[in-house]
């Protein structure tokens, strides 16, 4: 299995994804096309959980703005962790600057739709 | 019978089962179409509101920008008057007539906005002028005449190293309001439309004003020898086509004059 790496772009977040059980994005998110864009990562995603996981798994999330389609890609993201969660030790980190406070809401909002998840708001 | 019976029933659990799964998906679907969308809308809200709050704040350090440059601008072209033998509201009676000018020259509205904040600017190289001759009564030997003369050169060389559009005017301003029409003019002796045409409309703007005023060193002139003046010099210090938007014009400019005359 390939690790993954996206660059970031004016509308979309950088994306790395590495078998070692790192996971990371970090920047913008307001694609043309949301789902055709984070279509690779959710793929990636359903085969790295398809029994070649890492021991633990560590998401790591620096949304500093995101639209109202990557907020319902997020969820669908958070949802396939949730699923793989009984079976693998994965923690998140929702990553946001003292400033941004929309970025700390989500992070907070995010927290209170996935109780099963281990979301950890870390202040930058 | 019974047990075709219980397989049709457990059938129609296992469909019910599925429907209930289904629609329970389905309104968990819903419900989060639905938050989504309350989150979006509140994030677009206070967004909105903190690009107002910044856009504010832009146009506020804009305007903040325009009246520190023209007061720069402005307190600059006093410095130069203050320095010279102009007096009173000279400086302001320039910059309008120089307005006039432009705009009856055919220049765009901005550029002639331009010219009236720039056009006051034409005497600051006056500032390195020497006391002793700057302040000399009577009139000036061919030595001082020479420093004097200088003001130009001077002027142009305090602004022309800005980049700001307005003061790069102003240079050009200072630089060439000397210059006349027939190439006898200073410090270059350009001639024609080599002339930049604000220098050519601060050239006859500033001549004007001067002569109409009473200095220490002369009276004023009545406007029957400004106006046979005008009329010699259309063609030779000044641009012609200048003189006759000048005298087309004239009522303008005397307006101009007596609302804002010296007390």
């Amino acid at each position: 299995m390939q690790n993954i790496k996206i660059e970031a772009t004016k509308y979309t977040p950088e994306i790395s994804l590495d078998t070692n059980g790192t996971i990371a994005l970090v920047g913008k998110s307001y694609p043309e096309n949301t789902f055709e864009f984070y279509a690779p990562m959710m793929e990636w995603l359903e085969e790295y959980f398809n029994g070649n996981a890492a021991e633990k798994t560590v998401v790591n999330m620096e949304i500093i703005y995101f639209n109202s389609s990557s907020s319902k890609l997020f969820f669908d993201f958070f949802d396939l962790l949730d699923e793989n969660a009984s079976d693998n030790a994965i923690e998140i980190n929702w990553i946001y600057d003292e400033e941004n406070e929309s970025a700390e809401e989500a992070g907070e909002d995010f927290i209170e739709d996935f109780e099963g998840l281990k979301i950890k708001l870390v202040q930058k | 019978m019974d047990v075709h019976e219980n397989k049709l029933i457990a059938e129609i659990e296992k469909l019910k089962a599925d429907f209930v799964n289904t629609t329970e998906k389905l309104i968990k679907d819903v419900k989060r179409q639905d938050k989504i969308m309350i989150r979006s809308d509140k994030r677009q809200q206070q967004e909105y509101d903190e690009l107002e709050r910044k856009f504010a704040e832009v146009e506020a350090l804009q305007r903040e920008i325009e009246e520190t440059q023209r007061e720069v601008v402005f307190t600059m072209g006093s410095i130069g008057e203050s320095r010279s033998k102009e007096t009173g509201n000279h400086v302001k009676r320039v910059a309008e007539y120089t307005y006039l000018l432009a705009k009856y020259s055919g220049l765009p509205e901005k550029e002639c906005e331009m010219l009236k904040q720039a056009s006051p600017m034409h005497d600051i190289g006056k500032v390195a002028i020497p006391d002793s001759v700057l302040n000399k009564p009577g009139r000036f030997d061919e030595a001082e005449r020479k420093i004097m003369d200088t003001h130009a050169q001077l002027g142009f060389d305090m602004l022309q190293a800005s980049s700001r559009p307005l003061l790069k005017m102003a240079a050009t301003v200072a630089y060439e309001h000397h210059e006349k029409w027939n190439g006898k003019g200073y410090p270059n002796k350009l001639a024609g439309e080599e002339i930049h045409i604000y220098g050519r409309i601060t050239a006859l703007a500033d001549v004007f004003d001067a002569l109409g005023s009473s200095r220490v060193y002369k009276p004023a002139w009545d406007d029957e020898r400004i106006f046979k003046m005008f009329k010699e010099e259309r063609g030779e210090h000044f641009d012609p086509n200048l003189i006759d938007i000048f005298f087309d014009n004239l009522d303008e400019f005397l307006v101009i004059r007596d609302t804002m005359k010296d007390v």
